[in-house]
């Protein structure tokens, strides 16, 4: 039955459902599973959807079949079970009744009681079946496995032999490179920017126009005319704006790094700007910032449709932001304070956003985040930040 | 690796190597009827593991290779607007104008369900569409049958066929899609693994090139600052190279003079990366 094994899963935060439970109990019963190695790779392919979560799974199996008893589940473990699959069939009746191999009509006409008590005989008559085989499972996992092989570190990647037994298997924690903790990756990044297109006809007209095509072909008095459409293709503008300066933003560069090197992956029309701590008269098209630089007032010259995303920590003394002459830069002398410059940059393109790779909640510590946040929607530089920046940013003004 | 099957299990390939977690998921998957979602690092045979089952049960492959801009209804299958048009101006084709289903186009999902005998369907790289279609598509794979619409008709599977999915997404698919597929990841494989997936191309491989070869493949994939790591495909596309040049001389290969680097690294800064770091290598 493994109930407690299930329950150790969702336990540890693995979102195991009672849905796919019930259908590794389905094998379980159809003979599909005859040893301790192939309940690991079974119960893992059928349970745990997410290579993420594969670390987890070996240490839970790995603790929950080193040296352990397998026990009878108790009247009190089936009942919550027995609950979960009711909350289970609720949601979704016709997917359980499948999975439980019987007739959806049938169960429908109980009441939530009676349906309570169904799954629960249901699940008693499972044990008693699976006794015998539990127990096979049981003695095969515990007898020959030692304690000796235990590596804590490293990932065993891929895997050939295995004449190890599962738990060892499990005890090596291939899978350790792949849980959740890491950094944001390209792969992620562009997953979050995909939504972020404004397709737009181009290229050779191959795609028919059936509407156009039948009103043509009526007006020519049922002589067939054809018209053919060009296909959509993404054409998005857009403007990445960097602040690359100061250490306040050196933690966050290889994070910014990414997105970067995927945005420009990504748009057919990509223009990166770099500034420091805030924008001045001019934005700087070279990372060194002083080469090429770009003045803020000739932005009004480009499509206002195009996205302007402005990443930085817009952490800085708030005199750079309010004072005419703000800019800590000698040579950079201005007569216009900063904030008034990002206003016009807010005004002048309608979806634009801040990204700030500082955490939300460091945000009120810093009066100059807030003084930004006034001026441009800001999100976190992460990949819920982003996702909900994009939304923002396709979403109708 | 020799072609087997016995009682309809799955046991390897002729051209595939085959581990044995990997045939146990793909056993189970099979006979609880589920389709299996198989993800990992482009390179590590995904799309090959439905062929190979094609090839060692007997059966069919169909391919579909998912499109970005794909909708459901083109896996399913198509109604030819433009050719019933045609033929009912001009009159001069054996097909029945007045008839839809003369019109009717089996997709690759439809010629997977209307096949007379059972067929492993492969959906290739699913994560490039939407998630509307991706839950769509399940729909149609949990309960078998699809509709079309112009005739009014329900297409009905014949035989279920069986579903491999690949993806190469970092992120997880959408919750159902999740629910009603056995997954796996398949990890890079280890040198031992290598080695034979080696063999099984080359068969009279000598020991020298192949001990080497793989040893510095590895070494090559731990490069500092290469985008894109060379893969099994490329490892073999290489030794074919060494094999052919009539020059190559395997102890070379020791003293750290690697050619064709370009076959292994496909991007130029990958390439200039590794030619830098190789030519530091032989100092």
């Amino acid at each position: 039955m493994f109930t407690s094994f299930f329950y150790l899963l969702r336990h540890v935060g693995i979102p195991v459902s009672p849905t796919s439970f019930l259908r590794l109990q389905k094998a379980l019963q159809e003979g599909l599973i005859i040893s301790i190695d192939d309940f690991y790779t079974a119960a893992r392919a059928i349970l745990v959807k997410s290579e993420r979560y594969f670390d987890l799974y070996d240490q839970v199996f790995a603790h929950h079949f080193e040296g352990a008893e397998l026990e009878e589940p108790d009247e009190f473990e089936l009942a919550r079970v027995a609950q979960a699959l009711l909350e289970e069939w609720l949601k979704n009746p016709k997917e359980l009744a499948e999975a439980l191999g019987v007739d959806e009509e049938s169960l429908s006409k109980l009441t939530p009681e009676e349906l309570l008590q169904y799954f629960l005989d249901r699940l008693k008559e499972q044990t008693g079946e699976h006794h015998g085989g539990s127990k096979w499972i049981g003695t095969g996992g515990t007898s020959p496995v030692g304690h000796s092989g235990f590596h804590p570190g490293g990932m065993r990647v891929g895997g050939v032999s295995r004449n190890k037994s599962a738990v060892k298997v499990a005890m090596d924690r291939r899978y350790r490179d792949y849980s959740q903790e890491g950094p944001l990756t390209q792969a992620q990044i562009g997953e979050a920017l995909k939504r972020l297109r404004n397709m737009i006809p181009v290229g050779p007209r191959d795609e028919i126009n059936i509407d156009e095509t039948i009103y043509q072909t009526m007006k020519n008095a049922g002589e067939i005319e054809i018209v053919f459409d060009r296909s959509l293709k993404n054409r998005l503008k857009v403007i990445l704006a960097i602040d690359n300066g100061g250490w306040s933003m050196d933690p966050y560069v290889e994070v910014v790094q990414t997105l970067f090197n995927h945005a420009r992956a990504q748009f057919k029309e990509l223009r990166t700007f770099f500034f420091h701590n805030t924008i001045y008269d001019n934005l700087w098209e070279d990372p060194a910032r002083y080469r090429k630089p770009h003045k803020v007032d000739e932005l009004v010259r480009l499509d206002p449709e195009t996205r302007f995303i402005i990443v930085g920590d817009a952490s800085m003394a708030p005199y750079e932001l309010m004072a005419t002459d703000g800019s800590i830069h000698i040579e950079e002398r201005t007569f216009k304070p900063s904030h008034e410059r990002l206003r016009f940059i807010a005004a002048t393109f309608p979806y634009a956003v801040w990204l700030n790779p500082k955490m939300e909640e460091e945000w009120p510590y810093t009066r100059t985040v807030g003084m930004v946040r006034d001026i441009f929607p800001m999100f976190e530089l992460t990949i819920d930040g982003l996702e909900k920046a994009v939304n923002y940013m396709m979403g109708k003004k | 690796m020799k072609v087997e099957s016995t009682n309809g299990m799955f046991t390897g390939a002729s051209k595939y190597v085959l581990d044995e977690e990997l045939a146990k998921i793909v056993n189970i998957s099979m006979a609880l009827e589920m389709p299996l979602l198989l993800k990992g690092e482009p390179g590590t045979g995904k799309t090959m593991l439905a062929h190979a089952i094609a090839e060692a049960l007997h059966m069919r492959l169909i391919v579909l290779n998912v499109k970005s801009s794909m909708k459901l209804v083109e896996a399913l299958y198509q109604y030819d607007t433009l050719t019933r048009l045609n033929d009912s101006r001009f009159g001069d084709s054996s097909r029945n104008v007045s008839n839809i289903e003369d019109y009717i186009r089996m997709g690759r999902i439809g010629q997977s369900f209307v096949s007379d005998e059972r067929v492993v369907l492969l959906i290739d790289e699913i994560d490039k569409a939407d998630t509307d279609f991706q839950d769509d598509m399940l729909d149609v794979l949990d309960q078998m049958e699809f509709d079309i619409i112009e005739i009014d008709k329900t297409i009905r599977a014949k035989n279920r066929p069986v579903i491999v999915i690949t993806s190469n997404a970092k992120k997880d698919l959408s919750d159902p899609f999740l629910g009603r597929c056995n997954f796996h990841h398949i990890a890079f494989p280890e040198p031992d693994m290598m080695r034979k997936i080696v063999t099984v191309h080359f068969p009279d491989i000598s020991r020298d090139l192949l001990e080497n070869s793989v040893k510095v493949f590895y070494g090559m994939r731990e490069f500092r600052g290469v985008e894109k790591k060379p893969a099994t495909r490329e490892l073999i596309n290489w030794i074919r190279a060494l094999e052919a040049d009539p020059d190559f001389k395997v102890k070379n290969l020791i003293k750290g003079d690697i050619p064709y680097l370009g076959v292994l690294f496909k991007k130029s800064p990958d390439y200039a990366v590794a030619r830098g770091t190789v030519s530091r290598m032989r100092i």
